[in-house]
């Protein structure tokens, strides 16, 4: 493979961890190829012992068979130790998934870290208390320049106001009073009609 | 290699097939129907190398039915016809051992890779061996793939970026992206 890794590769990306974990995957492989191999031998000499009984050669074929249980042991332990590997690679690419999780999180704080420290305590009250001062400003200017009104005008403003409001009020209970109070009591409605005509003569003055 | 139910064209028992055609269009002919032939049986056999000098063993160039065999240098000329589309490649100077690639690289790479994304694999370490002969991949048409061209499969998902391969005296491995 020389030749064609000859040239400068970029850094690699395979880590120690990876390369553990590429040992216990081949032990693995290894593991499974023995099974593989044992369970072929358990065939054939199955087969041999049959042969051999057919012969008449007990004997033999209970040799043979001894050997038989004894290979089927050796089966069930390479399971084991199968079991043990498979455990083992599964933990440490685990653990670089977990490695990555943290990793992960420490860049997400720095990275808020950098941005709270863009923003400074002190620097906002003092853009509060600018934007308070400039607020302030604004209305003193715009009191002298708009401030032209007197406290005359200011309660004349007020009174029509209110006049204003007077006048919407009564369109509602007007109707309803003056159908029912008319002809208990027609003195009270005398009154309030004397009432109205008082207010202009009072915004004239 | 077993030799189950290979559909042969009508052209394999057709004499003058193993013979190389002197008119030209004929012999185009010929030479693609042998090409298409080739890969076909490749794929069904799961052939991945054929060695010129022992062809005359493998029924696809000899046809002891009609009793013809395709001359070695004929075999050569189609294979390098084969070799220019990317489907064979020969692995050694006197053109004696080719591999037969009835995928391109490029082919299985992606099938290959395919695979791995499906499972989820990227980020994880593979050995060649559970790659080709692992129980997980028997369904795949990878399965059984033969290692140096394996290798050199996963060394065109390398260029891409997509994996690494680690090869060294006792680790023989991937890790894929």
């Amino acid at each position: 493979m020389g030749i064609i890794f000859g040239k400068k590769k970029p850094i690699s990306r395979v880590t120690a961890q990876d390369k553990a974990v590429l040992q216990l995957k081949q032990q693995r492989d290894k593991l499974k190829q023995y099974q593989k191999r044992i369970a072929l031998t358990l065939a054939t000499d199955r087969e041999l012992a049959k042969k051999l009984l057919a012969k008449g050669q007990k004997d033999r074929a209970l040799l043979l068979l001894k050997k038989k249980r004894y290979q089927e042991q050796l089966l069930l332990k390479t399971d084991n130790q199968l079991e043990n590997l498979e455990t083992l690679s599964h933990d440490i690419e685990f653990a670089q998934i977990e490695l990555q999780v943290v990793e992960g999180l420490k860049q997400g704080n720095d990275a808020l870290k950098q941005v709270n420290a863009a923003i400074n305590i002190e620097d906002i009250e003092r853009i509060l208390d600018e934007t308070r001062e400039a607020k302030e400003k604004q209305d003193e200017i715009s009191d002298l320049l708009s401030g032209g009104l007197t406290q005359e005008d200011e309660e004349a403003v007020e009174d029509e106001l209110a006049e204003i409001i007077k006048e919407q009020m009564p369109n509602v209970p007007s109707t309803e009073v003056d159908v029912e109070e008319a002809e208990k009591s027609p003195h009270k409605t005398k009154e309030k009609t004397k009432q109205i005509p008082k207010e202009p003569v009072a915004l004239e003055a | 290699m077993s030799e189950t139910e290979i559909e042969w064209p009508w052209q394999y028992n057709f004499p003058p097939f193993f013979t190389l055609q002197p008119h030209a269009e004929t012999r185009a002919k010929q030479v693609q129907a042998w090409k298409s032939l080739i890969l076909d049986y490749c794929k069904k056999c799961k052939l991945y190398l054929i060695d010129v000098r022992e062809a005359s063993n493998i029924p696809l160039f000899n046809n002891s039915g009609i009793n013809r065999k395709l001359e070695q240098t004929v075999i050569v000329s189609i294979l390098s016809e084969l070799q220019k589309t990317g489907h064979a490649a020969p692995i050694d100077k006197p053109k004696n051992r080719w591999e037969i690639y009835w995928h391109t690289l490029e082919e299985w790479s992606s099938m290959i890779y395919d695979y791995v994304s499906n499972r989820g694999l990227q980020g994880s370490v593979l050995t060649l061996y559970e790659l080709s002969q692992g129980d997980d991949v028997k369904d795949e048409e990878f399965y059984e793939m033969q290692q140096e061209v394996l290798i050199k499969v996963l060394q065109t998902l390398e260029k891409d970026r997509k994996c690494e391969l680690i090869l060294s005296d006792d680790d023989q491995g991937v890790k894929f992206f």
